[in-house]
């Protein structure tokens, strides 16, 4: 693995609907393993972007290359969670896990056996047979990023997967996500608004400027892993925070 | 099985038992001539005396019931199936569901027994035409109502056409279908009595509500009108329990464990890669 091909590229990509431009030519590569958070304003084409990463919109022009490989307009090899958990509510925890398997060829036990072992590694254990109705908001975004990890792909797109929960549920998710993910060494593309939150997460942040959205802004997040809650006001974490509401909001934030 | 089942069960027989106080108290207070009007006792009473007649014509006024239901449910489900796929489709049916309620059954009757003569298929189409349409609308409206987004991430997952179709839409169908199931149930009994009432050949209930009413037995009327409601009221409720059973994510936080399945609980140690 000489020259190590990035886990995503996407290269100049753009995308407007009915004439009004959304997405402004974008490139941005993600390292296998690293975790980036884009960050913008709404309406900045966040989510644009995110679904021509998914497959699931067509850009205009450019490409999608995921491990090297064409991936533009072609659906199926990201691991994709919103702010919706989009749980079936028809379906128990540990049903809700293996939809992936159940969507592209059928679930096996195997599937069954490894969905319920990633629910014990990650504190689901006791609630495999719930209905997601029986769950808290909080309970239901974890089973969503189960489901997600267990369609084997490395590559995760969470668009504000947070943003509906409280501020205490939210920490706490943050750490558990940060957690699965120091086990599982997935890639993260993570969309927020949260600026504080991006900083906690990301080992590297994109700032995107109003409609239609490109990034204006880059930078790495030097804090060490595993994060605590103290780094919230180290002083990297601070002169982050500055710049990127610098950018954001066009004025000098002291 | 607790206070909450008990209230389910005893609150709605005590709203039957004040209909039936109050139909008492209306003809005792007018003091309403029995020949005019039975009170519930005499009612009933008919019914009691004449049970060995009535027993099996219940019974098959029962059945043009549950084959025309399930004739009309299958029949509905598949034209809402068929109509969710192709616009076209939709377009071109719709406006024949909604023409077939405008015909009014009770006129639509006569014409249908004599094309299909006196025996049960007369009936059985009847109902299926008053049952067909709810559960065709209902079951629609359930499809169209997906949400959009989980079907984006089921296609995000790769999951082909057909499978987003089996895994998703159809198990979301399931509510609005027994929706338009339990509106057809009540209904369904009624396009039974008419097909009856239509080909009346003297072997069934309406036949013999008809024959009842030209010989001025008022209690005998008004007796087999409860029994017919009695079949309309026992179908609703086996529509009812069927919905708990098939849709157990509404009422139970959890799943039902069947016997076979405890040997999943048992399997989460080995086998996960790291």
């Amino acid at each position: 693995m000489a020259a190590t091909t990035p886990k995503l590229v996407v290269e100049r990509a753009s995308r407007a609907f009915d004439d009004a431009p959304a997405l402004a030519p974008t490139s941005l590569a993600v390292a296998a393993g690293e975790f980036v958070s884009l960050v913008g304003p709404s309406g900045c084409g966040k989510s644009t972007l995110f679904n021509v990463v998914s497959g699931l919109l067509a850009p205009d022009a450019g490409r999608v290359l995921i491990d090297g490989a064409d991936a533009t307009g072609r659906p199926g090899s990201v691991g994709y969670m919103l702010q919706k958990d989009l749980l079936a509510p028809w379906r128990t925890v540990l049903g809700n896990i293996v939809l992936g398997a159940a969507l592209t060829r059928g679930v096996t036990a195997a599937d069954r056996a490894e969905a319920a072992a990633l629910a014990v590694r990650h504190g689901l254990g006791g609630y495999l047979d719930h209905y997601p109705h029986a769950l808290s908001g909080g309970m239901r975004q974890r089973v969503a990023l189960l489901r997600t990890l267990a369609t084997g792909r490395d590559l995760l797109l969470l668009d504000e997967p947070f943003g509906a929960l409280d501020a205490q549920t939210r920490l706490g998710m943050q750490r558990w996500l940060l957690e699965v993910r120091a086990q599982t060494g997935s890639t993260v593309l993570f969309i927020t608004h949260d600026v504080d939150e991006a900083i906690f997460l990301s080992d590297r942040i994109l700032v995107m400027g109003p409609r239609p959205g490109a990034i204006v802004d880059e930078l790495a997040v030097d804090l060490p892993r595993p994060r605590t809650l103290a780094m919230a006001t180290a002083p990297a974490a601070v002169e982050a925070k500055r710049r990127i509401l610098a950018t954001l909001h066009g004025e000098a934030a002291t | 099985m607790s206070r909450s089942t008990s209230r389910a069960i005893l609150i709605p027989l005590a709203s039957v038992a004040l209909v039936f106080l109050a139909w008492a108290l209306i003809i005792r207070l007018f003091a309403v001539d029995s020949f005019v009007a039975p009170s519930p006792l005499e009612a009933l009473g008919a019914v009691r005396e004449d049970w060995g007649v009535l027993w099996p014509l219940a019974l098959r006024t029962l059945e043009e019931t549950v084959y025309g239901f399930a004739a009309g449910a299958a029949l509905g489900f598949v034209l809402a199936v068929l109509m969710s796929q192709a616009r076209l489709v939709r377009d071109l049916v719709y406006p024949v569901l909604v023409g077939s309620q405008a015909v009014p059954i009770i006129a639509i009757a006569a014409p249908l027994v004599i094309l299909l003569g006196f025996g049960i298929l007369p009936k059985i189409v009847i109902v299926a035409w008053i049952v067909f349409f709810p559960v065709a609308v209902s079951v629609l409206d359930g499809l169209a109502r997906v949400d959009g987004d989980l079907l984006a991430l089921a296609r995000a997952m790769g999951g082909s056409r057909w499978r987003v179709f089996r895994v998703i839409r159809l198990p979301a169908t399931v509510g609005p279908l027994f929706s338009g199931l339990k509106i057809g149930a009540t209904y369904a009994v009624t396009g039974a009595v008419i097909g009856e009432l239509v080909a009346s050949t003297g072997g069934s209930l309406a036949g013999y509500q008809r024959q009842a009413n030209s010989s001025l037995d008022t209690a005998a009327v008004w007796g087999s009108t409860l029994l017919m409601t009695a079949i309309g009221i026992g179908w609703f409720l086996l529509v009812v329990g069927a919905e708990r059973l098939a849709t157990p994510w509404r009422t139970r936080s959890t799943r039902r464990r069947l016997g076979f399945g405890a040997s999943r609980r048992t399997t989460t140690d080995p086998g996960d890669a790291p």
